[in-house]
């Protein structure tokens, strides 16, 4: 298990780095210029030299790349070209607002989608199945983005009951109830996707589970169907549905971007949209490292919790 | 909440009400003043886009000068109280220096400070404050000189020659020449602005972070921001000037424009910024106010003096005339803008009504192109960002061009590009192969003209993106730069705008209404000729 998780770390570095040069060479291919972007239509030639040169961004490629990366070493991510402030001042924040978003969506996505998919499988082909897979094909195929229109409409507009958007009131913003309050609406916005997801997982490894030797051996020995379940059920359908959650958690820090946009969400991916059509490179470089980080943390973690659940993978591993 | 019926009835009753008054009352220009002004409450702001840095010297766009213009106060102010439609060119006011006067020759400004101001931290306001504020923007050798800002305020401070405090309370400012534009300058925001920051903050927080703890001398004071959410001010209990009656103000970035307008029906904000067209008119049905103004803003097209076809100027006439510019603003754009028919916007002392050179003609287009040795017309490329600051909907504006052109055998191919790259792109000058490249853009100064014609100023050493050359339009907006009246100056922009409009150089298209709606309950809310507002007229019942 320990040198898993050291192969598993090390590798992770050599990714982050990767990912890294990868960006910085995308972004120098963007045509436009963030100085022009930061000084306006008015901007001389020669004004506009000059705050190249302050910033640094007359220098070579090479030097710039390596002098951001030996920052980042030292735990410096620089400064926002556009901003003039450090980058994790920014980030850090939006980041946090980001997890807060997707950690709301996949608790609805666990507490939802899994038993739905179990109590479906349970009654299989009957009305509760079909209704509810039906509903979750219907999910699984909804854009965030309509589906986010959809929702402050019906739940905002017209019911009054949350707000249309934002993280805190626009008049008097409070503590932990006012982001709860404005949490709602699209976690559950950004939930659709991966709980139809999940219940369909679910439900599937369920009757697979359901329909196993040992199953049928045990139902046919008179085990209460409760124990079946519970005991020897469950523990089965596990792994594919941590595997799958795990899935969905990485997907979710990518969807909850079109969520942040549509109910206004101070997430990352807003910073990052305006960071990447303002050309601020070090906020954009740091911006997809975090994403990065946290997609291959959760891919860490959940191969982690299916080595434990399951001891067959460990031994492969 | 049940209703009973004679609730119900009174509330429909005061719905019914409501809705008569706003139709009655249509675009006003400034919103409904019934009522008694009185003090108190929050206004909420839904604003396009996240604000620049709080540093007026630095930021750029009119989103950011709206927010900065609240806290920041140049020497010569533009007086905003009053709708376009009472002063399509808003007046020239005291700002923090009470009185100013330009020697004979016209090249020293001899400003008196306004006494008995403070700054936002308690610090006085003084002529060795100003002249730290003008260093920073101008001076290299200065220990607070900032190329972000200068960079910003080019044209304001390129022709100063040297800053003097005879005395604490008087600033001179000496010109290499006489430059009759200065005056509106300082009092111009958008790109940079002069808006007098407290010396003691830059030199406590730096360059650098000063924007994060602005402070100025305007009527409302900085509290806080939370990027993405929200920045908030609070009324100047100490302001010089009339106070505001609002507590507070707080600005909120909602980029996207139905989230906005969610906002507002949701009552989370109580006023918006650029509203979708589609959505004007049922807004307005659902009891909201709309005030427009006519701010000095030109969408604008820059011919390529560079490209054989479009040096040509019987083309570039004709292509004026192919435009319908009135179809475009009622059709595509729902009535949110005016046709544009002369170079400088009509909130411009130099504005000219130009309807005759530039009225829609398809038939006398298709003369001059004939003329021009284009019978079966041509094919080009026409350069336009999909979105940025001022450019209302550029590309649907653009094919709205490309379909009233093809008409006249013109057949152009859009090259669309965003905001930033735009920039650059347009910037660089407009290459070769390319007909023309579009801009939104214009100020109240008809200096303007002199920054986006001037052969002195071809891209990519400045603005001049097409190229244009004329002798004769740049020394006549040589004498209109140097001359000692404003009368005069006007005079000579007005015969720069002729000759900009005969040449064709550049086709004005639309001239944007900038609405805002706003709720039931905002009184005071003017809509000036100008990109930006004050609130110290607003209130809320």
């Amino acid at each position: 298990m320990v040198g898993f998780l050291v192969r598993r770390l090390l590798s992770t570095v050599l990714v982050l780095i990767g990912v890294s040069i990868l960006v910085f060479l995308i972004m120098q291919l963007v045509p436009g210029d963030p100085v022009r972007s930061m000084l306006g239509q008015a901007a001389t030639a020669e004004r506009v030299t000059e705050v190249r040169h302050q910033l640094g961004l007359d220098r070579p490629l090479i030097v710039q790349y390596l002098d951001w990366i030996l920052g980042v070493l030292h735990g410096d991510l620089g400064q926002s070209l556009t901003l003039s402030q450090p980058v994790s001042s920014i980030l850090f924040p939006k980041l946090g607002n980001t997890m807060i978003l997707a950690g709301g969506s996949l608790l609805i996505c666990l507490v939802i989608g899994v038993p739905l998919g179990m109590v479906a499988a349970r009654r299989q082909y009957s009305v509760v199945d079909r209704g509810s897979m039906f509903v979750a094909l219907g999910g699984a195929s909804v854009p965030v983005y309509w589906a986010g229109l959809v929702i402050i409409n019906i739940f905002a507009l017209k019911l009054g009951w949350f707000p249309t958007s934002g993280m805190y009131d626009t008049r008097n913003p409070g503590g932990f109830e006012d982001v709860l309050v404005h949490l709602v609406l699209p976690s559950v916005a950004a939930a659709v996707v991966p709980t139809a997801v999940v219940a369909r997982m679910a439900r599937g490894s369920m009757v697979e589970a359901l329909h196993a030797d040992h199953v049928q051996m045990l139902r046919a020995s008179g085990v209460p169907e409760r124990l079946v379940i519970w005991k020897h059920t469950l523990r089965n359908i596990l792994p594919p549905v941590v595997n799958i959650v795990g899935l969905q958690a990485g997907y979710l820090l990518g969807g909850v971007i079109f969520v942040e946009v549509v109910f206004n969400w101070p997430g990352l991916g807003g910073q990052l949209y305006t960071s990447i059509t303002a050309g601020d490179m070090p906020m954009i470089q740091a911006g997809v490292l975090f994403i990065a980080l946290v997609f291959v943390v959760v891919n860490l973690v959940t191969d982690v919790a299916v080595a434990l659940l399951d001891p067959r993978t460990r031994k492969e591993a | 909440m049940v209703l009973s019926g004679k609730r119900l009835r009174q509330l429909s009753a005061v719905v019914i009400a409501l809705a008569l008054l706003a139709a009655c009352g249509g675009p006003s220009a400034s919103s409904g003043a019934s009522g008694t002004p009185h003090s108190g409450g929050t206004l909420a702001i839904g604003i396009e886009s996240e604000v620049d840095v709080l540093d007026p010297q630095r930021a750029g766009g009119w989103v950011s000068w709206r927010v900065n213009r609240q806290m920041f106060e140049p020497l010569v102010d533009e007086d905003l109280s009053k709708p376009s439609a009472q002063a399509a060119v808003p007046a020239l006011r005291p700002g923090l220096a009470t009185s100013w006067e330009l020697s004979p020759d016209g090249t020293v400004y001899t400003f008196h400070i306004r006494p008995n101001v403070k700054f936002h931290d308690g610090t006085p306001l003084d002529a060795a404050a100003v002249e730290f504020n003008i260093r920073r923007m101008w001076d290299k050798s200065f220990q607070y000189y900032d190329a972000k800002a200068a960079g910003q305020t080019n044209f304001v401070w390129q022709p100063l020659k040297s800053i003097a405090t005879p005395d604490p309370m008087t600033l001179q400012l000496t010109m290499k020449q006489p430059f009759e534009p200065f005056l509106r300058l300082l009092s111009q925001g958008g790109n940079g602005s002069t808006g007098i920051m407290s010396p003691a903050s830059i030199k406590q927080y730096g360059n650098d972070n000063v924007g994060e703890h602005p402070v100025g001398t305007g009527p409302f004071k900085f509290v806080d921001r939370v990027r993405g959410q929200r920045i908030t001010l609070a009324r100047n209990d100490d302001y010089w000037g009339t106070k505001p009656y609002l507590d507070k103000v707080v600005f909120r970035p909602l980029p996207d424009p139905s989230s906005r307008v969610a906002s507002l029906r949701a009552n989370e904000v109580d006023m918006i910024a650029v509203p979708p067209p589609d959505s004007v008119a049922s807004l307005q049905q659902s009891g909201f106010q709309v005030s427009e103004g006519a701010p000095p803003h030109v969408w604008f097209l820059s011919f390529n003096f560079n490209d054989p076809i479009m040096k040509n100027k019987l083309v570039r006439q004709a292509i004026n005339l192919a435009i319908d510019r009135q179809g475009m603003a009622t059709n595509l754009l729902k009535d949110t803008v005016k046709p544009a028919y002369d170079v400088q916007a009509p909130a411009n002392a130099a504005y000219v009504a130009n309807t005759e050179a530039y009225g829609y003609n398809p038939d006398k287009a298709k003369q001059l192109l004939a003329q021009a040795g284009y019978p079966n017309g041509f094919s080009t490329v026409m350069m336009t960002s999909v979105d940025g600051s001022g450019q209302i909907i550029p590309v649907p504006m653009a094919e709205y061009i490309q379909q009233n052109l093809a008409k006249v055998g013109i057949q152009i191919q859009l090259q669309t590009t965003e905001w930033i790259s735009y920039l650059s792109k347009w910037a660089q000058g407009t290459p070769p192969g390319v007909g023309w490249a579009q801009q939104s853009w214009g100020m109240t100064t008809p200096y303007w003209l002199y920054i986006v014609t001037s052969s002195s100023l071809k891209a990519p050493n400045g603005p001049n993106v097409g190229g244009y050359s004329n002798p004769q339009l740049d020394q006549v907006m040589q004498q209109a730069m140097t001359a000692t009246t404003e009368a005069g100056a006007v005079e000579k922009w007005k015969e720069a705008n002729r000759i900009v409009t005969d040449d064709a150089a550049i086709a004005p298209i639309v001239n944007d209404k900038a609405p805002y709606i706003l709720s039931s309950k905002v009184h005071g809310f003017v809509s000036p000729s100008e990109e930006w507002y004050d609130l110290n007229t607003v209130w809320l019942s």
